[in-house]
């Protein structure tokens, strides 16, 4: 078996993912191969439907590849059975959405301490979570539930949620994706900020080229599989077009 | 820390209303249903066994409840268990349901009657029971505002009251043997012979002497309402009994099911968020239980509430009607909330830990 080094937070080899729909099968991911160091921070761009969703779903576990091998901090998860993968997920991995997926019936504490929660104790103490809020500037707004927040607000909380137990990975899927350019930046500058300050590793797919360009890396896909995968901060003709033509 | 259950629960209030509400009515149902049962007959079999015989003697296969039981044994058994040794009192009774009163009348020879401990005291009027007289106690005398020298009508045909006797005698009308006897038109029968046993004689000697006198009749020991109760036989109460935990039970269930069944659909996707912050499979399960739980748990508690307020108007509006809640009733009303609410919720819970989570955070 292929040995990953230590320091390696991310590595896929030959991953493929096929759907099953009515009889037809349809290939979402065709033999993806990629690494990612720890501390990096990679943004994932493509057009709708080339698989970037599908690639992090696996990355997080939450999906079971139909071939290849998904490397996390050196643990094949590929090969794990669904708790097993929970396991790593809850331990490794935090997660931030497009459409932030508060817990609307929990404040914005509520929600940040139920990650913590379901991670055990959590890594951090009670200085770290306020570390991490006064960081995200969301002192002010902790006992606020979702509906009270507004887009940006809602998505530092949701930032809060995945950081808060110090996972090695972040994983965005289109964090900026329902926000202004305003909360936009405002976003990518925390992630780039827990990417310098707390040397979290950062996996973000985007549609947004300017969002693309806060990465220290750009993956490019098309049709299921990687087109460059070691691109630096300079945006090829057809991920500007495909940033232009979501 | 928030409580992700309660808040789940606060910010349901219809959902939550209307569960606790129908969890509650489950146990209201059982409570209230099983302490009439409970108290009706643990009120009887008190006051069968004050009457302060030692010895009940039935034809075969009869029950302590005389209502159950028809006339059939011929009333001068009563002069045969009167020569057994080791007796000191027999009386013989003659038991009629009467539906006037919802209640039993019982036709008496006084004289015999009152040579037992259980003698009627009189609180007003005079003891006697003559030809149309009656004597009937206490609480049934303030339930229908009955006096001395009022006219009451018992199986269709009315009888003077004579006196009120103190409550606790074995059945709250007592009329003459005689006139019961051709009310019915079973003269020289009777229900049921009480029997005491002559002091220093041991009971169990005199049983064992009925016994070998009598031995195709049902003789019950009748000192204390447990034995009582052991020894009789109860038509169907067992079944009735499981019969309301029963029904109960698959109430609060169906409504557990139901209401826990929608919430995990209403929540499905922030099951996907669970599941995507690390959220085992047991995490999820016991999230759907302990919610259920909590619910269940107020039913249960409002259920109890309502249970001891309807006792209490129960008996302020018939006090001729006991109804029974011990703690053991009130802490099985609570097993049976929670457990309906565990049950209930297992199949949405199994339903929630086993979503996709891709799908469920796909969910709109």
């Amino acid at each position: 078996m292929e040995k990953v080094p230590s320091s390696v937070a991310i590595n896929t080899v030959n991953l493929s993912m096929t759907y099953r729909s009515g009889k037809l099968n349809v290939p979402a991911l065709q033999s993806v191969n990629f690494t990612v160091q720890h501390g990096e921070f990679i943004a994932i761009m493509g057009p709708s439907g080339c698989g970037k969703s599908t690639l992090l779903h696996l990355l997080g576990g939450l999906l079971q590849p139909t071939h290849g091998s998904i490397f996390i901090d050196g643990i094949d998860i590929s090969t794990l059975s669904d708790s097993e993968r929970t396991a790593i997920r809850r331990d490794k991995i935090g997660y931030v959405f497009q459409r932030f997926n508060l817990l609307p019936t929990l404040t914005a504490k509520g929600n940040i301490e139920l990650a913590k929660k379901i991670h055990g104790n959590g890594a951090l103490g009670t200085n770290g979570v306020d570390h991490i809020l006064s960081m995200l500037g969301l002192t002010e707004k902790i006992q606020f539930r979702p509906s009270e927040l507004s887009g940006g607000e809602q998505q530092r909380v949701a930032i809060a949620r995945a950081v808060v137990n110090r996972p090695s990975i972040v994983l965005a899927d289109e964090p900026t994706g329902s926000l202004d350019s305003h909360n936009s930046g405002k976003v990518l500058e925390m992630l780039r900020e827990l990417n310098v300050k707390l040397g979290q590793t950062i996996v973000m797919i985007t549609h947004d080229a300017d969002a693309a360009s806060t990465a220290s890396r750009v993956i490019e896909m098309k049709d299921g599989q990687i087109l460059s995968p070691t691109f630096h901060f300079a945006l090829s003709h057809s991920l500007r077009e495909a940033a232009e033509n979501p | 820390m928030e409580n992700l259950i309660a808040a789940n629960i606060r910010s349901r209030p219809t959902r939550t209303f209307i569960s606790v509400l129908a969890v509650a009515l489950g146990v209201v149902l059982m409570l209230v249903i099983g302490g009439i049962v409970s108290g009706t007959l643990n009120d009887y079999l008190g006051r069968t066994v004050a009457v302060g015989a030692d010895f009940i003697l039935q034809p075969a296969g009869s029950s302590v409840l005389y209502a159950f039981s028809d006339a059939s044994l011929n009333s001068k058994l009563a002069g045969t268990m009167q020569q057994v040794s080791g007796i000191e009192s027999v009386t013989p009774v003659l038991s009629k349901f009467s539906p006037a009163h919802f209640g039993l009348v019982f036709g008496i020879d006084l004289d015999s009657y009152n040579k037992f401990p259980g003698r009627l005291q009189m609180v007003s009027g005079r003891a006697s029971l003559k030809g149309d007289e009656a004597i009937v106690d206490q609480i049934l005398a303030e339930a229908k505002k009955l006096k001395p020298g009022m006219t009451m009508n018992i199986l269709d045909h009315d009888f003077t009251i004579t006196g009120i006797c103190r409550s606790g005698a074995v059945v709250r009308v007592f009329l003459p043997l005689e006139t019961l006897q051709k009310l019915l038109g079973t003269t020289d029968r009777v229900t049921v012979l009480f029997a005491k046993a002559a002091p220093n004689v041991p009971v169990e000697e005199v049983y064992q002497n009925l016994r070998k006198q009598f031995p195709h009749y049902s003789l019950l020991r009748a000192s204390d309402p447990n034995l009582l109760l052991a020894e009789t036989r109860l038509p169907g109460l067992k079944e009735f009994r499981i019969a309301v935990i029963a029904v109960s039970m698959l109430l609060s269930f169906m409504v557990i099911l139901l209401a826990m069944y929608t919430t995990i659909f209403e929540r499905t996707r922030e099951i996907g968020i669970l599941k995507a912050l690390g959220a085992s499979r047991n995490f999820i399960v016991g999230m759907i239980l302990k919610e259920s739980v909590m619910i269940c748990g107020l039913g249960a508690l409002l259920g109890i509430c309502i249970s001891e307020i309807i006792r209490k108007v129960v008996i302020l509006m018939s006090p001729t009607l006991q109804v029974s809640m011990t703690f053991g009733d009130l802490l099985g009303g609570m097993v049976l909330g929670i457990t309906a609410g565990i049950l209930g919720a297992l199949y949405p819970a199994y339903k929630a830990a086993r979503m996709d989570p891709v799908k469920a955070l796909s969910y709109e």
